[in-house]
């Protein structure tokens, strides 16, 4: 079996593992270790468009909205009618999850393809403004369906999300973004970031590197919003404003763009940290923002920009030769 | 017919407001092809000096209204230039991106320090200006929209003649046609680039006021929607371009007035992003700008 | 065969008031190794990036084995078999010297997109095969050592033949050559005029050169075309070029003269 299929696999079964534990975990830590795992699947799907494809999104919390309010849509308000009055069985329970989850996730890459094409020929600034305009409409658009709660969201919804699944799709982002790079299909999303007249000339289609980036990027975003719904049990339009996008970016700036291990990094950091610095909550959004300046200022090829591969080697290879 | 006529006033002073915004915009990407991202929040800092000078000045009064205004023109202009001294110079020579995300950290940090010095929940603005209202054959006409439109009106001209007619406004033309010839001429490049800062933050912030009288409640994310509908009348006009700004800004004004009044309202704010993606798809050097190549 | 390699009938391209190539006709055979020249503006590149799909001509036609590549994009014409390489260098400048020529390979590949993910049997071969073509490639022109290091820290005749090299791996029958002895010494120009020669050969291939130094146009192509404000004055061989009256005066000069040797 290829390696990165095995490691995908036991990713997924020591989550189980976690998982079948959980009871015996305190359930703080337990709500921190989801956050961390619903970041990180946000991070290193918006690090495959800004990131490897150069394309600066700035929406990306309006696709976690559609896969939220879609996935809330089929467990919430379908559930009942598919599961029958009884609430189903776990199993039952557990694949509707996973369909609402799935389905959530191409709701979202179809929203990444709407947002995507128009975006094409965009660059820089204008990219962003763009696509922060396309997360206010999404947003606007939640706010005026009354079937799916308006101005005022969603509650009630099934408490589906566990250890297990926010994990087990942390490893399918991860393992979907790193394998897709690291190929010579993948360097064309580089490429195209790189210089895309060059890109052109040796035969890419930049037009399809830029739209895949986005579909299998929103895709992921559209799962960690389901994920998201059915761990805050509440989802309401206004929290997956702009605020929330840039969250996300700052994590992929930090982790350094591009480079997949450092925006893990990043996420759990800046996951951790305003549970670390509960009492400077009210800075939270002061700090990320000096932080940017700062970082772009002094350091902005990102705080945990490193080639970790060969800095393993390098530490490994130090501790064979030592006495 | 009555109805017609007070949403195109209405259009037209929502219209002045976001032309006022837009300029700098425009202004700013015209000398150094980056979008400022925190000129919205500019717009902000403007609404509360005015607030803040307001309470040491007359209400009411044509006097104090305009005295609250240079105030809030002057306190930010200063502020517009030292943003682009002390955060964006530095970084002059850095790719696109790292300016994009230091001006929204820019943005951010002066939304969240605004929430804590001023506290995040909204505060009723002062009726600076007398707040007379005159019906004529039933169309309701208030002084502030007067104001509104009167002053935007010579402020504008007043630009005009500044980038027409004064040294540093030619000064600004020729960065923006093209700032490598601008420097063999012996333009001090970054003076006309301060002086831009300058002038689009003073009219920002008098949009920043005008908009507080006539929507009479501000807080410190106020800047954020109007901010993205002006760029958006910016590029509709076509970014960079200074007519451009002010049509952009005119019609969106008056189509999101429009829309308001029917029964599409709850999707006013949609509208305007609506606006920018079909102009970027289909005319994207907007209605009066032109389109420059990448040289292959 | 259906036509000549490449195949311009009557391009014209118009910027706003400015034609910037009027009724241009041109054809490169197979096997031919053509030169382009003209004075600073004469519209050479555009003739380049018209054939590459950068710019669709205003009006006429561009073919290619008499199929049209008129309005085509970049990557189509690309593989359709037309490679180029650029005035200013475009390598890429985050990816390696290797990686550069590796994602030229793209347009060969044969897995799909989607087998990245499952890396089964298929996959890894082909990788493979990638890899291994690339490194001969690499070899052949003399740039294995460099392999892992950045493109852009490489010298700058490096540079230039590494973009040829990434051109050659896209496999294609006509090379555009834009400039490729520019800002390059009297040795390094020998050297590059060698080098052309041998990838014509070795690789079969139809080369149109663009260049300013005579020196390397005259020891080089068989035929010479010469554009003057867009429009081609002169055609022939470089000796019926060199002693051309139109072609001396487009110049303000002898050709031997400023333009280089």
């Amino acid at each position: 079996m290829p390696r990165p299929l095995a490691a995908l696999l036991l990713a997924v079964l020591a989550a189980a593992g976690v998982s079948l534990f959980s009871g015996h975990i305190d359930p703080y830590y337990l709500d921190v270790l989801m956050g961390v795992g619903i970041n990180v699947i946000l991070a290193v799907s918006l690090n495959l468009v800004n990131g490897y494809t150069g394309q600066f999104s700035l929406g990306h919390a309006g696709f976690m909205s559609v896969g939220a309010y879609l996935s809330a849509w089929i467990t919430l308000i379908e559930g009942p009618r598919i599961l029958g009055a009884s609430g189903g069985t776990a199993p039952e329970q557990a694949a509707l999850f996973l369909c609402a989850l799935v389905l959530g996730g191409l709701g979202a890459a179809a929203a990444g393809l709407v947002v995507g094409i128009p975006s094409l020929r965009l660059k820089g600034d204008y990219l962003a403004l763009v696509t922060l305009g396309f997360g206010e409409i999404i947003r606007v658009i939640f706010q005026n369906i009354d079937s799916l709660g308006g101005a005022l969201g969603l509650n009630g919804i099934p408490n589906y999300t566990t250890v297990f699944w926010v994990y087990s799709f942390a490893a399918l982002t991860v393992f979907t973004v790193v394998c897709l790079v690291r190929s010579t299909y993948g360097r064309g999303f580089i490429a195209t970031q790189d210089d895309e007249i060059a890109s052109e000339a040796v035969g890419l289609n930049t037009t399809r590197y830029k739209i895949v980036a986005f579909v299998v990027g929103a895709f992921f975003a559209g799962v960690a919003g389901g994920l998201y719904g059915h761990f805050k049990l509440t989802i309401t339009p206004d929290g997956f404003d702009f605020t929330k996008s840039i969250e996300i970016v700052v994590m992929v700036i930090l982790g350094g763009m591009g480079n997949t291990t450092g925006v893990i990094l990043a996420a759990i950091l800046l996951t951790l940290l305003p549970e670390v610095l509960r009492a400077a909550d009210q800075y939270r959004m002061i700090m990320y923002s000096v932080a940017l300046i700062v970082l772009m200022l002094a350091r902005p090829k990102g705080l945990f920009n490193f080639d970790y591969a060969r800095l393993v080697r390098r530490l490994l290879g130090r501790a064979r030769t030592a006495p | 017919m009555t109805e017609f006529l007070q949403q195109l006033l209405n259009g037209i002073s929502l219209g002045a407001i976001y032309a006022l915004i837009a300029l700098g915009y425009t202004m700013v990407y015209g000398v150094l092809r980056f979008i400022n991202f925190a000129h919205s929040d500019v717009f902000m800092v403007g609404a509360f000096i005015g607030y803040y000078a307001g309470q040491h000045l007359p209400h009411g009064t044509i006097g104090g209204g305009l005295a609250a205004m240079a105030a809030a023109m002057v306190g930010c202009a200063i502020l517009g230039i030292a943003i682009e001294r002390f955060v964006y110079r530095p970084l002059r020579s850095s790719s696109t991106l790292n300016v994009l995300i230091t001006a929204i950290g820019m943005s951010l940090f002066l939304e969240y320090t605004g929430q804590l010095v001023f506290g995040a929940t909204p505060r009723a603005y002062p009726a600076l200006f007398p707040s007379t209202i005159v019906s004529v054959h039933g169309l309701i006409i208030s002084m502030n929209q007067v104001v509104v439109i009167v002053v935007a009106a010579i402020l504008m001209v007043a630009l005009q003649f500044a980038v027409f007619r004064t040294k540093i406004g030619t000064a600004m033309r020729a960065v923006a046609l093209n700032p490598a010839a601008a420097r063999l001429v012996g333009i001090n490049i970054d003076v006309v680039i301060s002086f831009t800062f300058g002038l689009g933050s003073a009219l920002a912030a008098a949009g920043g006021v005008l908009y507080a009288i006539n929507y009479p409640s501000i807080d410190p994310l106020m800047g954020v929607v109007p901010g993205l509908k002006a760029f958006i009348a910016a590029v509709l006009g076509g970014i960079g371009n200074i007519p451009g700004a002010a049509l952009g800004a005119l019609i969106l004004g008056l189509v999101e007035t429009f829309v308001d009044g029917s029964h599409w309202s709850t999707y006013k704010d949609a509208i305007a992003f609506a606006i920018l993606i079909g102009i970027l798809l289909f005319r994207p050097a907007g209605l009066l700008g032109r389109f420059t190549a990448e040289k292959v | 065969m259906a036509g000549p390699i490449l195949e311009l009938d009557k391009v014209t391209i118009r910027f706003g008031g400015l034609t910037a190539v009027g009724g241009l006709d041109l054809s490169v055979g197979d096997g031919d190794l053509v030169g382009l020249i003209g004075p600073n503006g004469a519209g050479k590149t555009t003739v380049f990036n018209i054939v590459t799909g950068v710019y669709s001509p205003t009006s006429g036609a561009v073919r290619s084995q008499g199929r049209s590549l008129t309005g085509l994009r970049p990557d189509q014409v690309v593989a359709a078999g037309i490679a180029r390489t650029f005035q200013n260098i475009r390598l890429f400048r985050s990816l390696s010297v290797f990686d550069n020529v590796r994602v030229a390979c793209n347009l060969h590949r044969g897995t799909a997109a989607v087998q990245s993910l499952i890396r089964m049997r298929a996959f890894r071969d082909d990788e493979a095969a990638i890899t291994r073509r690339a490194e001969e490639l690499l070899d052949i022109f003399n740039l294995r050592r460099h392999r892992d290091a950045p493109a852009t820290s490489l010298a700058y005749g490096e540079q230039r033949r590494l973009e040829i090299v990434r051109c050659l791996a896209t496999a294609p029958r006509l090379l555009l050559l834009d400039e490729p002895a520019a800002g390059m010494n009297p040795t390094e120009k020998t050297d590059l005029m060698a080098l052309i020669q041998r990838i014509q050969r070795d690789f079969s291939l139809s080369i149109l050169l663009v260049e300013h130094s005579m020196r390397v146009v005259m020891g080089l192509c068989r035929r010479v075309a010469v554009l003057d404000y867009g429009v081609k004055i002169a055609e022939g061989t470089p000796s019926e070029i060199q002693s051309n009256p139109k072609v001396i005066e487009a110049y303000l000069g002898e050709p031997s003269g400023t333009g280089g040797t």
